[in-house]
């Protein structure tokens, strides 16, 4: 009988050793690979799976660890664009932070202030910084000190469905632009006369989120070119100016007055052939090697204003309280550097003068012709102007998409909305 | 005087507490510490990005107060409730009454109820997100569109979002509540209806007066259940509605994802999450009592 007990109580630790050993030996294998000389783990968060751009930036940790004379056991964590700073700030806080991590330029002077960037300037001094566009790395900037390295300055532009113009019988955009008559009337009434002509939708959103998570991506090119703003970085709002109202009328009128762009809660997509435009960014020309159509590029339309070419951005950077943050800082460093720059320029344009002036550069995107190239990108990136951001911009977002919802039903009042947003921006901007 | 316990008792007993120890544990280490933190969160200003930034006492809960979008979730949480507990019980309860008289095609129809609650609730969420699509594009409107209806943006729509994330939670959720309520027909005394048959009862007088009071433990307890479950309702909104347009659909649940890991506000998100522990916890308080009154033989 007692023997019988002690099976059962010796039963039960062994159990419970079974149970703790588990946690106690996965807290501890951190701690000796940290203290062990082995091969340094690097991780490396982005909002990429492309294989082939994870394959370029593993390669660049490669030639960074033999130009060290390091090892390097790089993980690289894909997560998903719409989650990525929810996800991202999480880890952040916890034992799996990434050492080096992408940006995304809405939400740069929120992760800047929060002084989980690492300073990146000693690093950066080996790699001749002042090649870098001032104009670019603004964002990326604060009190002099460079918290993050802007990998992509990219333009957006129009990528169109020429059968789909060929079959409504018009002229391309391309030729509208070289005509000198690409700007948002003309863009309108060739969306409208395809959906009249094909019943294919004329335009995408970016993305198809340019009524949701890419508003500000959709509607800033429009309004921009007309002379609007969302807000300016002297903390004006101009969203529900005369002009902003003109340029969102507009875009509300091809929605439910011409019926010509997918309507929110629709699924057609431009790259499936579901609709012949749609704004995008270089990093998206990949998705045309795949397409059955005959296609082209040409600029944004242009406004009142003239041609005012909105970029995205987006940097990266090293997180400041990583073990490995002085290995993550040169790694940033040189992932940013002339050589890697140039070989990253056919998928994210880049900020250095050095490379964006080089010949090759127009030739990076094996996709596109020079002049395709140079139409879709040109000298965009040093004219062009990020979109907004502002510290608090999390809070913005949130706040202002339940006011924005409003403005996508037939009967929207186009002007009250926006003055609702600009109600909401009031609150954060000062 | 309180009995010694003997060597043999103390060993069993210590034999228990060991056998639950694990459960125990992971009580504590999930739930119980987690909880207090959450308390401990709601005092502070605490940011995801920027940290603790120190002890703010009840300055969440006047925010609270005066934050129109969280009363705006809370109403939004209560009409989903209405919506979803409502509608899900009468389906699941019918269903169980005609399943459990073993009518013609009960097992497809009890496999086809059940195939939802297997099936991952992404996959369910995008599903009805294809199936709620805009325009005609929509196989919902398309179908509506061949006996001559133009079918709403169903998602975009302020009041047809609501209806249709409803609609998804319901269907996918009705399978367990067929099963609990199918294990009380199956047990209701035959010998009690059977009396009521050969006093003369119909068959609505012996399901208003008989059936049903004989069932309202279980009914009783599926409410809680399924209450409780659309309080938190996450995944369905996220994926079909994202809690809009218009802020319509945006339940408590999402709001504390909102405030915690949108804005980072993690303070504050942890006041929301107290404030919905506690009409949870409430409205379990409230259904237990009225089920001890409406189970009329329930100890």
């Amino acid at each position: 009988m007692r023997s019988s007990l002690k099976m059962r109580v010796i039963c039960m630790l062994l159990s419970l050793f079974m149970l703790i050993v588990p946690v106690v030996a996965g807290g501890s294998t951190e701690s000796k690979a940290a203290a062990s000389s082995g091969p340094v783990h690097i991780k490396i968060a982005t909002w990429t799976s492309n294989p082939d751009q994870i394959a370029l930036l593993q390669s660049f940790v490669d030639e960074f660890a033999a130009k060290e004379g390091i090892e390097i056991n790089a993980e690289f964590e894909s997560i998903e664009f719409g989650e990525y700073n929810t996800k991202l700030s999480l880890e952040l806080q916890g034992s799996q932070a990434p050492d080096v991590f992408w940006v995304l330029e809405t939400s740069a002077p929120a992760f800047i202030a929060s002084g989980l960037l690492a300073p990146l300037d000693e690093a950066l001094a080996e790699y001749n910084p002042e090649d870098f566009s001032a104009k670019a790395m603004e964002l990326w900037q604060n009190g002099g000190t460079t918290y993050a390295v802007p990998f992509s300055t990219s333009p957006f532009f129009m990528i169109y469905n020429a059968d789909l113009f060929a079959a409504a019988g018009i002229e391309t955009p391309d030729q509208l632009a070289a005509e000198g008559n690409w700007n948002w009337d003309t863009f309108r009434a060739a969306s409208k006369a395809i959906k009249d002509a094909t019943g294919v939708w004329g335009y995408q959103t970016v993305d198809g989120g340019g009524y949701d998570v890419r508003i500000l991506h959709n509607l800033c090119p429009i309004i921009r070119s007309y002379g609007g703003d969302a807000w300016t970085n002297d903390g004006q709002i101009l969203i529900n100016s005369p002009e902003s109202a003109e340029a969102v009328q507009l875009f509300h009128d091809m929605v439910y007055v011409d019926g010509s762009v997918v309507p929110p809660g629709d699924q057609s997509d431009f790259f499936s052939g579901a609709a012949a435009m749609t704004a995008a960014q270089v990093s998206r020309v990949s998705k045309l090697s795949d397409v059955d159509f005959a296609w082209g590029v040409a600029p944004m339309p242009a406004g009142p204003m003239g041609d005012v070419p909105v970029t995205g951005q987006a940097g990266i950077g090293a997180y400041s309280k990583g073990p490995n943050v002085e290995i993550a800082k040169k790694l940033v460093a040189y992932m940013t550097n002339e050589e890697c720059v140039a070989r990253m320029a056919g998928i994210w344009p880049p900020a250095r003068y050095s490379v964006l002036e080089s010949p090759d550069f127009l030739t990076s995107q094996p996709l596109l012709t020079a002049d395709q190239m140079a139409a879709a990108v040109g000298g965009s990136i040093e004219t062009g102007r990020v979109l907004p951001s502002h510290v608090m911009y999390p809070q913005i977002e949130v706040e202002s998409r339940i006011v924005w919802d409003r403005l996508w039903n037939p009967n929207a009042d186009v002007q009250a909305v926006l003055d609702g947003v600009a109600e909401v921006y009031a609150k954060y901007i000062k | 005087m309180r009995k010694k316990r003997s060597k043999l008792e103390r060993g069993e007993a210590l034999t228990g507490y060991l056998f639950i120890l694990p459960q125990m544990a992971g009580f504590l280490i999930l739930v119980l510490v987690p909880l207090i933190m959450v308390f401990t969160y709601s005092f502070e200003s605490r940011n995801l990005l920027f940290g603790n930034m120190g002890f703010t006492g009840l300055d969440n809960y006047k925010t609270l107060i005066e934050d129109d979008l969280f009363f705006m979730t809370l109403k939004n949480t209560i009409i989903f409730s209405l919506g979803v507990v409502p509608l899900n019980l009468v389906l699941s309860l019918a269903l169980a009454l005609y399943l459990g008289a073993n009518a013609a095609g009960a097992k497809v129809v009890r496999s086809v109820i059940f195939l939802p609650v297997i099936t991952s609730g992404v996959a369910w969420a995008i599903v009805f997100t294809y199936l709620f699509q805009g325009g005609e594009a929509g196989p919902i409107n398309y179908l509506l569109a061949q006996i001559g209806i133009t079918g709403p943006n169903w998602l975009h729509e302020k009041g047809w979002a609501m209806f249709a994330v409803v609609v998804s939670r319901v269907l996918k959720n009705l399978g367990t509540n067929v099963l609990i309520f199918m294990g009380a027909v199956m047990n209701l005394p035959q010998d009690v209806l059977e009396a009521g048959r050969i006093d003369g009862a119909t068959k609505p007088i012996l399901f208003w007066k008989i059936k049903l009071p004989l069932l309202m433990p279980s009914i009783l307890m599926v409410m809680i259940v399924t209450v409780i479950g659309s309080m938190r309702v996450f995944d369905t909104i996220k994926l079909m509605t994202d809690g809009g347009p218009e802020g319509s659909t945006m339940v408590l649940v999402y709001y504390i994802y909102h405030q915690a890991f949108r804005t980072f506000n993690i303070g504050y998100a942890s006041t929301i999450a107290v404030v919905l522990f506690f009409i949870v916890l409430l409205l379990t308080i409230l259904q237990w009592a009225l089920r001890r009154r409406a189970s009329y033989y329930e100890d």
